[in-house]
Protein backbone atom coordinates (compact mmCIF):
# COMPACT_ATOMS: atom_id res chain seq x y z
CA UNK A 1 0.00 0.00 0.00
CA UNK A 2 2.69 2.40 0.78
CA UNK A 3 4.90 1.73 -1.98
CA UNK A 4 1.82 2.43 -4.48
CA UNK A 5 1.44 6.17 -2.57
CA UNK A 6 4.95 6.22 -3.16
CA UNK A 7 4.77 5.73 -6.93
CA UNK A 8 1.37 7.41 -7.33
CA UNK A 9 3.63 10.61 -6.30
CA UNK A 10 6.25 9.76 -8.08
CA UNK A 11 3.79 9.66 -11.48
CA UNK A 12 2.43 13.04 -10.07
CA UNK A 13 6.36 14.31 -9.68
CA UNK A 14 7.19 13.25 -13.42
CA UNK A 15 3.90 14.82 -14.82
CA UNK A 16 4.66 18.14 -13.29
CA UNK A 17 8.57 17.86 -14.28
CA UNK A 18 7.21 17.21 -17.92
CA UNK A 19 4.85 20.41 -17.66
CA UNK A 20 7.06 22.69 -15.90
CA UNK A 21 9.09 23.86 -18.63
CA UNK A 22 7.73 26.64 -21.14
CA UNK A 23 8.59 26.51 -24.22
CA UNK A 24 10.09 28.62 -26.39
CA UNK A 25 9.61 29.66 -29.76
CA UNK A 26 12.00 30.97 -32.33
CA UNK A 27 11.14 34.34 -34.62
CA UNK A 28 14.42 35.13 -37.04
CA UNK A 29 14.60 38.64 -38.24
CA UNK A 30 12.40 38.18 -41.99
CA UNK A 31 15.43 38.98 -44.31
CA UNK A 32 12.55 39.46 -47.06
CA UNK A 33 10.56 42.39 -45.50
CA UNK A 34 11.85 45.27 -45.33
CA UNK A 35 15.00 46.18 -42.41
CA UNK A 36 16.18 49.64 -41.33
CA UNK A 37 19.23 50.56 -39.35
CA UNK A 38 19.61 54.54 -39.13
CA UNK A 39 22.47 56.30 -37.09
CA UNK A 40 21.71 60.42 -37.24
CA UNK A 41 24.71 62.89 -35.70
CA UNK A 42 24.09 66.56 -35.10
CA UNK A 43 26.49 69.34 -34.78
CA UNK A 44 26.02 72.78 -35.32
CA UNK A 45 27.39 72.73 -38.04
CA UNK A 46 26.55 69.54 -40.19
CA UNK A 47 24.20 66.77 -39.99
CA UNK A 48 24.65 63.52 -40.98
CA UNK A 49 22.47 60.20 -41.52
CA UNK A 50 23.92 56.90 -41.98
CA UNK A 51 21.56 53.49 -43.39
CA UNK A 52 21.86 49.67 -43.54
CA UNK A 53 19.36 46.86 -44.36
CA UNK A 54 22.31 44.35 -42.93
CA UNK A 55 20.39 43.67 -39.70
CA UNK A 56 19.90 39.95 -38.71
CA UNK A 57 19.32 37.56 -35.75
CA UNK A 58 16.85 36.11 -33.43
CA UNK A 59 14.46 36.20 -30.58
CA UNK A 60 13.41 33.29 -28.50
CA UNK A 61 10.05 33.78 -27.26
CA UNK A 62 8.27 31.76 -24.66
CA UNK A 63 4.87 30.10 -25.75
CA UNK A 64 2.93 32.04 -23.40
CA UNK A 65 2.61 35.45 -23.20
CA UNK A 66 4.16 36.90 -19.76
CA UNK A 67 1.32 39.04 -18.34
CA UNK A 68 1.30 42.66 -19.20
CA UNK A 69 3.56 44.47 -16.88
CA UNK A 70 6.01 41.78 -16.28
CA UNK A 71 9.23 40.29 -17.29
CA UNK A 72 9.35 37.59 -19.98
CA UNK A 73 11.26 35.16 -18.09
CA UNK A 74 12.94 32.56 -20.49
CA UNK A 75 13.16 34.94 -23.42
CA UNK A 76 16.40 35.70 -25.51
CA UNK A 77 17.27 37.80 -28.08
CA UNK A 78 20.65 38.67 -30.26
CA UNK A 79 20.76 41.01 -33.46
CA UNK A 80 23.58 42.00 -35.02
CA UNK A 81 24.31 45.04 -37.80
CA UNK A 82 26.88 44.09 -40.59
CA UNK A 83 29.27 47.34 -40.15
CA UNK A 84 30.49 47.74 -43.46
CA UNK A 85 27.58 48.28 -45.12
CA UNK A 86 26.68 51.55 -43.63
CA UNK A 87 26.16 54.50 -46.30
CA UNK A 88 26.36 58.10 -45.01
CA UNK A 89 25.77 58.97 -49.01
CA UNK A 90 29.85 60.10 -49.23
CA UNK A 91 32.08 57.38 -49.92
CA UNK A 92 34.95 58.94 -48.33
CA UNK A 93 32.87 59.66 -45.39
CA UNK A 94 31.93 55.74 -45.18
CA UNK A 95 35.45 55.11 -45.85
CA UNK A 96 36.44 57.41 -42.94
CA UNK A 97 33.48 55.58 -40.91
CA UNK A 98 34.71 51.75 -41.56
CA UNK A 99 38.58 52.97 -41.14
CA UNK A 100 39.13 55.30 -38.47
CA UNK A 101 36.36 54.85 -36.37
CA UNK A 102 34.50 51.94 -36.35
CA UNK A 103 37.86 49.87 -37.54
CA UNK A 104 35.11 47.60 -39.34
CA UNK A 105 37.90 44.87 -40.62
CA UNK A 106 39.11 44.04 -36.89
CA UNK A 107 35.01 44.79 -35.23
CA UNK A 108 32.95 43.87 -38.23
CA UNK A 109 29.30 43.48 -36.55
CA UNK A 110 27.68 45.90 -33.29
CA UNK A 111 25.95 43.39 -31.32
CA UNK A 112 22.84 43.44 -28.82
CA UNK A 113 21.95 40.31 -26.56
CA UNK A 114 20.13 39.94 -23.83
CA UNK A 115 16.19 39.30 -22.79
CA UNK A 116 12.92 40.57 -23.62
CA UNK A 117 12.76 42.86 -20.45
CA UNK A 118 9.21 44.05 -19.82
CA UNK A 119 6.19 44.31 -21.58
CA UNK A 120 3.19 46.88 -21.66
CA UNK A 121 0.21 47.74 -23.68
CA UNK A 122 0.76 50.38 -26.03
CA UNK A 123 -2.23 51.36 -28.27
CA UNK A 124 -4.32 48.70 -29.73
CA UNK A 125 -2.40 45.52 -30.51
CA UNK A 126 0.85 47.37 -30.08
CA UNK A 127 3.20 46.13 -27.31
CA UNK A 128 5.60 48.46 -25.65
CA UNK A 129 8.63 46.37 -25.21
CA UNK A 130 12.00 46.64 -22.95
CA UNK A 131 14.98 44.79 -24.51
CA UNK A 132 17.89 44.97 -21.84
CA UNK A 133 21.47 43.22 -22.45
CA UNK A 134 24.41 43.90 -23.72
CA UNK A 135 26.05 46.53 -26.48
CA UNK A 136 29.13 45.34 -28.00
CA UNK A 137 30.57 47.83 -30.77
CA UNK A 138 34.19 48.22 -31.74
CA UNK A 139 35.49 45.76 -28.88
CA UNK A 140 33.40 47.52 -25.35
CA UNK A 141 30.54 45.99 -24.31
CA UNK A 142 28.05 48.06 -22.42
CA UNK A 143 24.79 46.86 -20.58
CA UNK A 144 21.58 48.90 -22.20
CA UNK A 145 17.95 49.02 -22.44
CA UNK A 146 16.51 49.46 -25.34
CA UNK A 147 12.98 50.65 -25.97
CA UNK A 148 10.73 49.03 -28.85
CA UNK A 149 7.12 49.45 -30.05
CA UNK A 150 6.58 45.53 -31.30
CA UNK A 151 3.15 45.28 -33.32
CA UNK A 152 1.90 41.69 -34.98
CA UNK A 153 2.59 41.49 -39.24
CA UNK A 154 1.98 38.50 -40.92
CA UNK A 155 3.00 35.95 -38.60
CA UNK A 156 5.12 37.57 -36.51
CA UNK A 157 5.81 40.68 -35.28
CA UNK A 158 7.54 44.21 -36.42
CA UNK A 159 9.97 45.90 -34.12
CA UNK A 160 10.59 49.58 -33.59
CA UNK A 161 13.03 50.96 -31.65
CA UNK A 162 14.90 54.48 -30.60
CA UNK A 163 17.91 54.91 -28.59
CA UNK A 164 21.12 56.49 -28.04
CA UNK A 165 24.46 55.84 -27.94
CA UNK A 166 28.22 57.69 -27.19
CA UNK A 167 31.03 56.92 -28.78
CA UNK A 168 33.14 57.30 -26.17
CA UNK A 169 31.29 54.50 -24.38
CA UNK A 170 32.48 52.42 -26.55
CA UNK A 171 36.40 53.74 -27.10
CA UNK A 172 35.54 55.21 -30.68
CA UNK A 173 38.07 58.42 -30.74
CA UNK A 174 37.11 61.31 -32.58
CA UNK A 175 39.62 63.61 -33.75
CA UNK A 176 39.39 67.63 -32.10
CA UNK A 177 39.12 68.75 -35.75
CA UNK A 178 36.55 66.56 -36.65
CA UNK A 179 34.26 67.25 -33.13
CA UNK A 180 32.94 69.91 -35.53
CA UNK A 181 31.29 67.63 -37.44
CA UNK A 182 30.68 64.53 -35.68
CA UNK A 183 29.05 64.38 -32.27
CA UNK A 184 29.49 62.30 -29.53
CA UNK A 185 25.81 61.00 -28.94
CA UNK A 186 24.73 59.06 -32.02
CA UNK A 187 20.48 58.68 -32.34
CA UNK A 188 19.99 54.79 -33.37
CA UNK A 189 16.35 53.62 -34.75
CA UNK A 190 15.95 50.06 -35.74
CA UNK A 191 12.97 48.96 -37.64
CA UNK A 192 12.57 45.22 -39.00
CA UNK A 193 10.10 42.18 -38.76
CA UNK A 194 10.70 38.92 -37.15
CA UNK A 195 8.97 35.81 -38.11
CA UNK A 196 8.84 32.33 -36.57
CA UNK A 197 11.16 29.67 -38.00
CA UNK A 198 9.29 26.87 -40.00
CA UNK A 199 9.41 23.73 -37.95
CA UNK B 1 7.49 -5.85 -10.62
CA UNK B 2 4.96 -5.03 -12.87
CA UNK B 3 4.80 -1.24 -11.00
CA UNK B 4 9.02 -1.05 -11.19
CA UNK B 5 8.30 -1.39 -14.90
CA UNK B 6 5.59 1.18 -15.05
CA UNK B 7 7.68 3.77 -12.88
CA UNK B 8 11.27 2.83 -15.27
CA UNK B 9 9.09 3.66 -18.56
CA UNK B 10 7.55 6.69 -17.05
CA UNK B 11 11.17 8.10 -15.86
CA UNK B 12 12.38 7.54 -19.40
CA UNK B 13 9.49 9.55 -20.88
CA UNK B 14 10.03 11.94 -17.94
CA UNK B 15 13.38 12.78 -19.59
CA UNK B 16 12.07 12.84 -23.09
CA UNK B 17 10.45 16.09 -23.16
CA UNK B 18 13.33 17.74 -20.83
CA UNK B 19 15.39 16.61 -24.33
CA UNK B 20 13.21 17.40 -26.84
CA UNK B 21 12.76 20.81 -24.37
CA UNK B 22 16.79 21.51 -25.14
CA UNK B 23 16.54 20.92 -28.89
CA UNK B 24 13.88 23.64 -28.91
CA UNK B 25 16.12 25.94 -27.24
CA UNK B 26 19.03 25.25 -29.14
CA UNK B 27 19.21 28.57 -31.28
CA UNK B 28 18.33 27.55 -35.32
CA UNK B 29 19.85 30.79 -36.04
CA UNK B 30 23.22 31.32 -38.16
CA UNK B 31 24.34 34.41 -40.14
CA UNK B 32 22.88 34.45 -43.73
CA UNK B 33 24.13 36.95 -45.27
CA UNK B 34 27.98 37.49 -47.01
CA UNK B 35 29.68 40.52 -45.81
CA UNK B 36 30.01 43.35 -47.55
CA UNK B 37 32.92 43.96 -49.82
CA UNK B 38 35.36 46.79 -49.15
CA UNK B 39 36.04 48.85 -52.03
CA UNK B 40 39.49 48.89 -53.04
CA UNK B 41 41.29 52.71 -52.34
CA UNK B 42 45.37 53.53 -53.38
CA UNK B 43 45.44 57.32 -52.98
CA UNK B 44 41.94 58.82 -51.52
CA UNK B 45 41.34 61.66 -53.03
CA UNK B 46 40.84 62.03 -57.25
CA UNK B 47 43.89 64.23 -57.96
CA UNK B 48 47.26 64.60 -56.38
CA UNK B 49 48.39 68.19 -56.50
CA UNK B 50 48.03 68.75 -60.56
CA UNK B 51 48.09 64.83 -61.54
CA UNK B 52 45.19 62.59 -61.50
CA UNK B 53 44.74 59.56 -59.34
CA UNK B 54 42.45 56.47 -60.54
CA UNK B 55 40.16 57.67 -57.41
CA UNK B 56 36.40 58.44 -58.40
CA UNK B 57 33.82 60.27 -56.60
CA UNK B 58 30.84 58.21 -56.54
CA UNK B 59 27.67 57.92 -58.16
CA UNK B 60 25.26 60.96 -57.31
CA UNK B 61 28.58 63.06 -55.43
CA UNK B 62 29.60 66.23 -56.25
CA UNK B 63 32.81 67.65 -56.25
CA UNK B 64 33.71 71.43 -55.91
CA UNK B 65 36.99 72.53 -55.73
CA UNK B 66 39.17 75.83 -55.66
CA UNK B 67 42.60 75.74 -55.76
CA UNK B 68 45.03 78.67 -55.97
CA UNK B 69 48.68 79.07 -57.35
CA UNK B 70 50.35 81.51 -56.23
CA UNK B 71 53.10 83.94 -58.10
CA UNK B 72 55.32 85.19 -56.30
CA UNK B 73 57.50 82.92 -54.62
CA UNK B 74 58.31 82.53 -51.09
CA UNK B 75 61.78 83.89 -51.80
CA UNK B 76 59.50 87.36 -52.05
CA UNK B 77 60.26 87.42 -48.54
CA UNK B 78 58.25 89.51 -46.22
CA UNK B 79 57.13 92.07 -48.53
CA UNK B 80 55.19 90.15 -50.13
CA UNK B 81 53.47 88.13 -47.95
CA UNK B 82 56.31 85.06 -48.60
CA UNK B 83 53.86 85.48 -51.87
CA UNK B 84 50.60 85.26 -49.99
CA UNK B 85 50.07 88.82 -51.42
CA UNK B 86 49.61 87.82 -54.95
CA UNK B 87 48.80 87.66 -58.03
CA UNK B 88 47.45 84.31 -58.12
CA UNK B 89 46.19 81.75 -60.67
CA UNK B 90 42.74 80.23 -60.03
CA UNK B 91 41.14 77.12 -60.49
CA UNK B 92 37.48 76.32 -59.98
CA UNK B 93 36.35 72.84 -60.89
CA UNK B 94 32.68 71.17 -60.54
CA UNK B 95 32.94 67.19 -60.59
CA UNK B 96 29.59 64.64 -60.61
CA UNK B 97 30.03 60.78 -60.22
CA UNK B 98 27.71 59.81 -62.98
CA UNK B 99 28.28 55.97 -61.86
CA UNK B 100 30.41 54.70 -58.97
CA UNK B 101 33.47 54.60 -61.67
CA UNK B 102 32.85 57.95 -64.09
CA UNK B 103 32.94 60.78 -62.89
CA UNK B 104 32.73 64.17 -65.34
CA UNK B 105 34.83 67.48 -64.58
CA UNK B 106 34.03 71.36 -65.63
CA UNK B 107 37.36 72.99 -64.97
CA UNK B 108 37.94 76.74 -64.99
CA UNK B 109 41.49 78.25 -64.91
CA UNK B 110 42.32 82.46 -64.50
CA UNK B 111 45.24 81.79 -66.51
CA UNK B 112 44.25 82.20 -70.40
CA UNK B 113 40.97 81.94 -69.48
CA UNK B 114 41.19 77.50 -69.65
CA UNK B 115 37.87 76.08 -69.55
CA UNK B 116 38.10 72.24 -69.81
CA UNK B 117 35.13 69.72 -69.67
CA UNK B 118 36.69 66.22 -68.81
CA UNK B 119 35.94 62.59 -67.70
CA UNK B 120 37.67 59.64 -66.08
CA UNK B 121 36.75 55.80 -65.57
CA UNK B 122 38.25 54.02 -63.38
CA UNK B 123 37.35 50.79 -64.96
CA UNK B 124 39.51 48.18 -62.74
CA UNK B 125 40.81 47.55 -59.21
CA UNK B 126 42.29 44.52 -57.47
CA UNK B 127 44.93 42.70 -55.58
CA UNK B 128 48.19 41.75 -57.85
CA UNK B 129 50.27 39.39 -55.40
CA UNK B 130 48.40 41.08 -52.63
CA UNK B 131 48.86 44.39 -54.12
CA UNK B 132 46.03 47.07 -54.04
CA UNK B 133 45.74 48.60 -57.46
CA UNK B 134 43.41 50.66 -59.30
CA UNK B 135 43.84 51.04 -63.03
CA UNK B 136 42.21 54.40 -64.61
CA UNK B 137 41.42 56.94 -68.32
CA UNK B 138 40.82 59.79 -68.07
CA UNK B 139 40.30 62.89 -70.81
CA UNK B 140 39.63 66.73 -71.86
CA UNK B 141 39.18 68.96 -74.25
CA UNK B 142 40.13 72.64 -73.06
CA UNK B 143 39.79 76.25 -75.04
CA UNK B 144 41.81 78.68 -74.36
CA UNK B 145 39.27 81.88 -74.54
CA UNK B 146 41.59 84.39 -73.76
CA UNK B 147 43.75 83.43 -76.33
CA UNK B 148 44.07 87.18 -78.55
CA UNK B 149 46.26 88.31 -81.46
CA UNK B 150 49.35 88.80 -79.33
CA UNK B 151 49.52 84.69 -79.76
CA UNK B 152 50.86 85.61 -83.20
CA UNK B 153 49.06 84.30 -86.76
CA UNK B 154 46.47 81.60 -86.95
CA UNK B 155 45.74 82.22 -82.42
CA UNK B 156 42.25 81.15 -83.85
CA UNK B 157 43.24 77.74 -84.38
CA UNK B 158 45.76 77.11 -81.00
CA UNK B 159 42.93 77.76 -78.47
CA UNK B 160 41.82 74.36 -78.34
CA UNK B 161 43.91 71.96 -76.66
CA UNK B 162 43.23 68.27 -75.37
CA UNK B 163 44.40 64.89 -73.71
CA UNK B 164 44.55 61.79 -72.77
CA UNK B 165 45.60 59.83 -69.56
CA UNK B 166 45.90 56.27 -68.20
CA UNK B 167 46.32 55.96 -64.52
CA UNK B 168 47.66 53.06 -62.81
CA UNK B 169 47.92 53.11 -59.09
CA UNK B 170 48.90 50.53 -56.46
CA UNK B 171 49.41 50.51 -52.65
CA UNK B 172 52.15 49.62 -50.18
CA UNK B 173 51.91 48.24 -47.06
CA UNK B 174 48.76 50.46 -46.42
CA UNK B 175 50.65 53.64 -46.38
CA UNK B 176 52.60 54.58 -49.42
CA UNK B 177 50.35 54.79 -52.29
CA UNK B 178 52.51 55.25 -55.48
CA UNK B 179 51.40 56.21 -59.06
CA UNK B 180 52.00 56.58 -63.00
CA UNK B 181 50.32 58.90 -65.18
CA UNK B 182 50.90 58.61 -69.13
CA UNK B 183 49.79 61.50 -71.04
CA UNK B 184 49.03 62.26 -74.22
CA UNK B 185 48.77 66.13 -74.36
CA UNK B 186 47.58 67.74 -78.08
CA UNK B 187 48.93 71.63 -78.35
CA UNK B 188 50.89 71.45 -75.45
CA UNK B 189 52.45 75.09 -76.25
CA UNK B 190 49.53 77.15 -77.23
CA UNK B 191 51.75 80.11 -77.74
CA UNK B 192 54.01 78.08 -80.40
CA UNK B 193 52.97 78.40 -83.94
CA UNK B 194 52.91 74.94 -84.52
CA UNK B 195 50.89 72.30 -82.86
CA UNK B 196 53.05 70.48 -80.62
CA UNK B 197 52.09 67.06 -79.04
CA UNK B 198 53.67 65.26 -76.64
CA UNK B 199 53.67 62.40 -74.00
CA UNK B 200 54.20 63.10 -70.87
CA UNK B 201 54.81 60.47 -67.84
CA UNK B 202 53.82 61.49 -64.08
CA UNK B 203 54.73 60.16 -60.98
CA UNK B 204 53.34 60.41 -57.62
CA UNK B 205 53.38 59.06 -54.04
CA UNK B 206 51.40 59.81 -50.89
CA UNK B 207 52.48 58.19 -47.41
CA UNK B 208 49.51 58.11 -45.39
CA UNK B 209 50.83 58.63 -42.07
CA UNK B 210 47.71 59.36 -39.62
CA UNK B 211 44.29 58.85 -40.31
CA UNK B 212 43.95 62.50 -41.53
CA UNK B 213 47.56 63.60 -42.22
CA UNK B 214 49.55 62.59 -45.14
CA UNK B 215 52.48 63.82 -47.50
CA UNK B 216 52.56 63.76 -51.46
CA UNK B 217 54.91 64.53 -54.42
CA UNK B 218 54.68 64.39 -57.96
CA UNK B 219 56.53 65.05 -60.77
CA UNK B 220 55.66 65.47 -64.50
CA UNK B 221 58.31 64.79 -67.26
CA UNK B 222 57.79 66.85 -70.13
CA UNK B 223 59.15 67.88 -73.22
CA UNK B 224 61.27 71.37 -73.08
CA UNK B 225 59.59 74.10 -75.12
CA UNK B 226 60.17 77.81 -75.51
CA UNK B 227 57.95 78.87 -72.69
CA UNK B 228 58.12 75.77 -71.12
CA UNK B 229 61.33 74.71 -70.53
CA UNK B 230 60.88 72.77 -67.50
CA UNK B 231 59.21 69.72 -65.84
CA UNK B 232 56.59 70.42 -62.88
CA UNK B 233 57.71 68.98 -59.27
CA UNK B 234 55.71 69.56 -56.27
CA UNK B 235 55.39 68.59 -53.00
CA UNK B 236 53.21 69.08 -49.96
CA UNK B 237 50.70 67.82 -46.77
CA UNK B 238 47.44 66.83 -47.67
CA UNK B 239 44.52 67.18 -44.53
CA UNK B 240 41.38 64.69 -44.84
CA UNK B 241 38.07 64.94 -43.12
CA UNK B 242 34.93 63.46 -44.31
CA UNK B 243 34.33 65.29 -47.16
CA UNK B 244 37.49 67.36 -48.05
CA UNK B 245 40.56 68.04 -48.63
CA UNK B 246 43.26 70.35 -47.60
CA UNK B 247 46.24 70.40 -50.06
CA UNK B 248 48.99 72.77 -49.24
CA UNK B 249 51.70 72.76 -51.56
CA UNK B 250 55.04 74.25 -52.59
CA UNK B 251 55.56 73.94 -56.67
CA UNK B 252 57.48 75.34 -59.21
CA UNK B 253 53.91 75.34 -61.33
CA UNK B 254 51.68 77.50 -61.18
CA UNK B 255 49.74 76.70 -64.43
CA UNK B 256 46.48 75.10 -62.81
CA UNK B 257 44.28 73.26 -65.47
CA UNK B 258 45.67 69.69 -67.33
CA UNK B 259 46.39 71.04 -70.79
CA UNK B 260 48.29 74.30 -69.22
CA UNK B 261 49.92 71.64 -66.61
CA UNK B 262 51.28 68.68 -68.57
CA UNK B 263 53.06 71.17 -70.60
CA UNK B 264 55.70 71.79 -68.42
CA UNK B 265 56.54 75.13 -66.50
CA UNK B 266 58.99 78.22 -67.53
CA UNK B 267 60.35 78.12 -63.95
CA UNK B 268 62.80 76.33 -62.76
CA UNK B 269 62.95 73.51 -59.55
CA UNK B 270 65.09 75.47 -57.61
CA UNK B 271 63.96 76.60 -53.81
CA UNK B 272 64.17 80.39 -54.04
CA UNK B 273 61.33 79.47 -57.19
CA UNK B 274 58.79 77.97 -55.10
CA UNK B 275 55.81 79.17 -55.34
CA UNK B 276 52.95 78.50 -52.38
CA UNK B 277 49.79 76.86 -53.44
CA UNK B 278 46.46 75.28 -52.22
CA UNK B 279 43.67 72.99 -53.60
CA UNK B 280 40.61 72.62 -50.84
CA UNK B 281 37.50 70.24 -52.33
CA UNK B 282 34.49 69.40 -50.75
CA UNK B 283 32.29 65.95 -51.70
CA UNK B 284 28.40 67.07 -51.08
CA UNK B 285 25.28 65.03 -52.05
CA UNK B 286 22.39 67.16 -52.45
Amino acid sequence: MQLKRMNSAALVLILLLRLTPALAREYDVNLQAKRDVRFRSTTDVNEFEGVTDHIDGYVLLPDTAPPLGEDAKDSELHFEVELASLDTGIGLRNRHMRDNYLQVEKYPYAVFSGTVAHVESASGDTLQVTAKGEMQIHGKKKQMSIPCTVSPEDSGYRVHGAFTVLLSDFDISIPKIMFLQLDNEIHLEVDFAVEPIKD
Amino acid sequence: MKLRSMIAALLVLSFTPTVLYAMEQSVGWHRREDTTALPITVFHSTQSANLPTAQTIFKGEWQFEISHRFQPPFSAGSDALWGLDGPIYNRLGLSYGVTDRVMMSVLRSNLEDNLELGAKWRFREGHLKGLPYQLAVMGGLASNTSVGPSYGPGYRNREAQSYAQFILDALLADRLALGVVTSYLNNAQIADTRTLNEVTVGLNAQLYLARMFSVFTEWNASKSYEGLRHDALTFGLEIETGGHFFKLMASNSERPNPTQFLGGTPIAFTPHQWRFGFNLTRILRF
